[in-house]
């Protein structure tokens, strides 16, 4: 006992070490090297002011008030960053066309204006890291739409303003049909008209319009998709200084402390997901019980706390690194097995449709042996009633009882009796009675062979073996069909493997990849299934005969 | 309380013309799939039914994968891996990839392993002379077909604008939650309306082929 205590924790040691040397590779504990120092900063402190770079037309995060003053939650953090340098703050208005320039010229110190954090700016600019806030593309729909997942917009007509960088791959990715037009005004008149289902287009630019009379009641309560991080903008030259220490610092301290969260209230923004999980990463702590995403030696982030966008195979460690190195190189993104975050999801999908074709396996050979039981047993009724449930369920599309139950009947028990329905259960229930009804059918029709040669036969649970082994090839294709159908729950937002695989693609891109993965392992699900199947019929069957 | 009533359905009939061109998109994806499944499965019976091993020993193979393939997660392979349009070689004319199509395909996967494996009877059968037991097929593949039209109603989920995808376009173009049930209540029936009278029908056939076989030998 006490040796195998002293094994555990041996073993318990090494494989710290091991996770220590993955996870934190290089980096030892240590002071962390000091910034050189910055110009831009100097110059900041002897002129007692901070110019930044702000947008006025883009509410709420930079706009006019109603007296002519600019604020919005991008003011409120320049003004913090000016008063924890001890300076005033001078704002100064940019555009998206500006902006830039205007950094380079040293016109202002830094930019806080709605500025995306791309690979292609990060030539030009230096990008503050962390990100300090995220846009994503979402829908701008009319009251009455009741769409709520990205997965029911697949084949719907979507209106979308020519240029934006996102249509093709919104059209690609989400099976959407876009109506293109000249302006965001038209298109805008277009969701108005019902020309479509709604307006794609740049979540935090619907924020504004969500807030003007003309367009109440009109909502966006999709998810926001294809995410560009926002940073505060520095000079180029200023990479590595002082400067973008402290401002990467004030930003951590903004996620850290629920500061951005807190202003994005203030301002009426819908809660960000971006927002949620920064500020629940910069708060975790390591096993040591210090802050995880403290600076490392070199005085970068650890990879864990960057965003994995900008991430490439020598900024990381372990598996991460080696995926990372074959993306770069080859072009694969084989996210599911680097990324825990798509790893976990992946194999929860794998488990929870695995759980799908056993529960709808012998869901089905259990009502379809329970009917055909019930219906031989010439009960006047019930043997009437088995016979047209099994009518009825054979010619009626599982899929389309799945929402008969779950939305048409689901909706009236919730607002009747506050009773919700599980869309697992609604899912099991119809796929087994939709393969239970031809088993019945099957099983009563092998029944009525064996009363040809013999007028007194009855089907009863003594004899229902050898009945099952003249029908077994119905009843095993039956099986086997119901197991290949189990992928339906995805249309109900059950997250087996063919709803996490869609999500995982729609977010990397790495449409190849899992289209593949996901082939693949279904064969090998399907063909491990049909083995498994054959291998019952013949061991239970085989035994009688 | 008769007034709610009256009103589903008269929405219900407003909506008529649209639910049924799309219940037209059901069958003609179905059967479209039985007539690739078909003529490919035909390929593989004819091959399994050589005398060459190596070719019996291909098409089983075949017959095992398309058995295998699950058509729901064929019918997303499809979709994102085929080009929604492509241009003629050759020429300059672009030619759209519907959705619609793309489903027909992947169900026609399932209707070459059905028709592999049944064929290969009804040909041997057929090759004896034995032609009235070949006929069987028929109301077989009838029925087949069937499951086809139930089993496209899964093309909603690639968004194909059939039968079940434009409930569900009624029901969010309308904003009433209240006719989601008859919506698809009235979507059930037009699939047992459709599939009851055929089944009836292959049965009957069933039953007359059976008898002028004769009482079976086995």
């Amino acid at each position: 006992m006490t040796d195998f205590h002293h094994f555990l924790r041996k073993a318990g040691a090494w494989m710290l070490a091991l996770v220590a040397i993955l996870w934190v590779g290089g980096s030892f504990a240590g002071p962390v090297e000091a910034p050189r120092s910055s110009e831009r900063l100097a110059l900041v402190k002897q002129r007692g002011s901070l110019i930044v770079g702000v947008k006025t037309d883009y509410p709420p995060f930079g706009f006019l008030n109603a007296s002519g003053a600019s604020e919005g939650f991008e003011h409120d953090l320049a003004q913090d960053i000016a008063r924890r340098l001890g300076v005033s703050l001078t704002k100064v208005a940019v555009s998206g066309a500006n902006r830039l320039q205007k950094l380079e010229e040293g016109s202002v110190d830094m930019l806080l204006s709605t500025t995306g954090d791309t690979a292609e700016r990060r030539k030009i600019v230096t990008m503050i890291e962390p990100n300090y806030y995220s846009s994503g593309v979402t829908l701008f729909m009319p009251p009455e739409q009741n769409i709520n997942d990205w997965s029911e917009t697949r084949g719907k007509k979507v209106c979308a303003t020519q240029g934006s960088y996102f249509n093709r791959i919104m059209a690609q990715r989400y099976l959407l049909e876009l109506q293109m037009f000249n302006s965001a005004r038209d298109a805008k008149l277009a969701v108005k008209d019902r020309r479509c289902i709604g307006y794609l287009f740049d979540n935090t630019a619907i924020q504004g319009d969500l807030r003007l009379p003309e367009w109440a009641g009109f909502k966006a309560p999709l998810a926001p998709v294809l995410g560009t991080p926002w940073a505060i903008a520095i000079a180029r030259r200023e990479a590595g200084s002082e400067f973008e220490r402290l401002l990467g610092d004030i930003v951590a301290d903004w996620h850290r402390s629920g500061f951005a969260i807190q202003r994005e209230k203030v301002w009426g923004l819908p809660a960000s997901t971006f927002l949620a999980d920064t500020h629940a990463l910069w708060k975790k702590l390591d096993a040591s019980g210090k802050p995880l995403c403290e600076r490392e030696v070199s005085g970068h982030w650890p990879s864990v706390c960057r965003n994995p966008v900008f991430l490439n195979s020598t900024d990381t460690t372990g598996l991460r690194r080696l995926g990372l190195w074959f993306k770069e190189n080859t072009g694969l993104d084989l996210s599911l097995i680097y990324d825990e975050y798509d790893r976990t999801r992946f194999l929860l999908g794998l488990g929870t449709t695995v759980l799908l074709m056993l529960l709808c396996v012998s869901g089905s050979l259990f009502l379809g042996v329970l009917g055909a039981l019930l219906a031989e047993a010439k009960v006047l009724v019930i043997s009437r009633l088995i016979w047209i449930a099994s009518v009825v369920g054979r010619m009626t599309p599982p899929l389309l009882v799945m929402y008969l139950l779950l939305f048409g009947l689901g909706s009236m028990l919730m607002t009747t009796y506050g009773f919700s329905v599980s869309p697992f259960a609604v899912v099991v229930w119809c796929l087994s009675f939709y393969t239970g009804s031809s088993i019945t059918t099957a099983l009563l029709f092998a029944a009525d062979v064996q009363r040809q040669a013999n007028p007194v036969f009855q089907l009863r649970w003594g004899n229902m073996r050898e009945l099952v082994a003249t029908s077994s090839g119905h009843v095993t294709a039956a099986l086997i069909n119901v197991s290949k159908a189990t992928m339906m729950a995805s249309a109900v937002a059950v997250p087996e493997l063919l709803s996490v695989a869609t999500t995982v693609m729609t977010e990397n891109g790495n449409v190849g990849v899992m289209m593949n993965v996901l082939l693949l392992t279904f064969l090998l699900l399907i063909f491990a299934t049909v083995r498994v199947l054959k291998l019952l019929e013949r061991k239970l069957l085989g035994m009688s005969q | 309380m008769n007034l709610p009533g009256l009103d589903v359905l008269r929405e219900l009939i407003t909506w008529t013309p649209f639910l049924l061109t799309g219940f037209s998109l059901n069958i003609l994806i179905a059967s479209l799939a039985m007539v690739i499944g078909t003529g490919l499965g035909w390929g593989l019976a004819l091959l399994r039914l050589s005398s060459r091993p190596r070719r019996v020993k291909t098409s089983l193979l075949l017959t095992e994968l398309t058995r295998n393939v699950p058509t729901i997660v064929f019918q997303f392979y499809l979709v994102f891996m085929l080009p929604s349009e492509f241009v003629l070689p050759g020429t300059s004319i672009t030619l759209g990839f519907p959705g619609w199509l793309n489903a027909s395909l992947a169900l026609a996967m399932a209707v070459i392993g059905f028709t592999s494996d049944n064929l290969t009877t009804t040909l041997h059968d057929w090759r004896k002379g034995d032609h009235a037991a070949a006929l069987l097929f028929l109301p077989n593949w009838t029925s087949y077909m069937l499951i086809i039209v139930i089993a496209s109603s899964t093309a909603s989920i690639i968004g194909v604008s059939e039968l079940v995808s434009r409930c569900n376009t009624v029901i969010n173009a309308t904003g009433n939650t209240r006719l989601m049930f008859p919506v698809y209540l009235y979507a059930c029936v037009c699939f047992f309306l459709f599939c009851y009278p055929l089944t009836r029908l292959m049965q009957w056939t069933r039953a007359q082929l059976a008898a002028r076989l004769g009482p079976a030998p086995h």
